[in-house]
């Protein structure tokens, strides 16, 4: 049994790692059977996916989650929060709001489902002025 | 203190009222100072714009489900993740998976966050 206070410093955790690329920190806080879904693509991914997703360059030079707000409940957590990046050539674009939906076993994250609006891709990345 | 039976319920009453299209029940859902967000435009928008919205769709859509629902309960409120499913007059069935984040007052939504992704917007809303 994970306490609710122990959810919500796991859920900051696995966001500090995001946040400072720490792929390894990721790898511990991912159960074994760790599946993470993006409403964007609509699809189940493997935890082994993720981390080597995470791995690649993908054209920022900072990216930041701020304006964390948690919820907390008996097995897991929702999240929504603000995701800002500074591009490679120092765009910088809007944020992107986003909500994720995290479950909880043990101690672990065994399921990540994020929402966001892929809408704003092309603004936040710079993209939309090339 | 929590009372999350009350709130599983609250949640369904709410998404259950715009099912059936029962505007009474959908209106004494909302707190009367309550606001709805949506990612789309990062703006709240009021109680008012958001029941005629809604109204509007329940007079004019076929049909509007709210398919597999997954809530959970927390203080002060509730998370509902469902894919809606909208039938539109010429037939066609529009898909769009939503998250949906209330927080509760009283027994009533006193303020709303919806996300989902407007770039998949034809699945949504069918050939124009």
């Amino acid at each position: 049994m994970t306490t609710e206070y122990e959810i919500r410093e796991l859920c900051e955790r696995f966001f500090d790692a995001y946040e400072n690329k720490r792929a390894d920190i990721l790898d511990e806080l991912y159960s074994d059977d760790c599946i993470v879904w993006h409403n964007v693509f609509g699809k189940d991914t493997t935890r082994e996916d993720n981390l080597a997703a995470m791995r690649v360059d993908k054209g920022q030079r900072r990216r930041t989650y701020n304006d964390r707000v948690i919820n907390v409940f008996h097995d897991g957590f929702v999240i929504q929060y603000s995701l800002n990046g500074v591009m490679h050539d120092g765009h910088v674009g809007p944020a992107l709001w986003i909500c994720i939906v995290g479950k909880v076993r043990a101690g672990k994250i065994t399921r990540i489902d994020e929402y966001m609006d892929s809408s704003k891709f092309p603004a936040w990345s710079g993209r939309d002025r090339k | 203190m929590r009372k999350d039976s009350e709130t599983l319920a609250l949640c369904d009453r709410f998404f259950d009222a715009i099912e059936k299209g029962d505007y009474e029940t959908l209106e004494s859902c909302y707190a009367p100072e309550a606001v709805v967000w949506h990612s789309h435009d990062c703006l709240y928008e009021s109680r008012a714009s958001n029941l005629a919205m809604l109204k509007h769709g329940m007079e004019t859509l076929p049909k509007m489900r709210f398919r597999d629902r997954r809530v959970r309960v927390f203080e002060g409120g509730f998370v509902q993740q469902h894919t809606m499913h909208v039938t539109r007059e010429n037939g066609f069935e529009g898909t769009m998976d939503v998250c949906f984040v209330g927080y509760v007052r009283d027994g009533m939504i006193s303020r709303a966050y919806e996300y989902f992704d407007t770039g998949q917007v034809e699945k949504f809303l069918g050939p124009r």
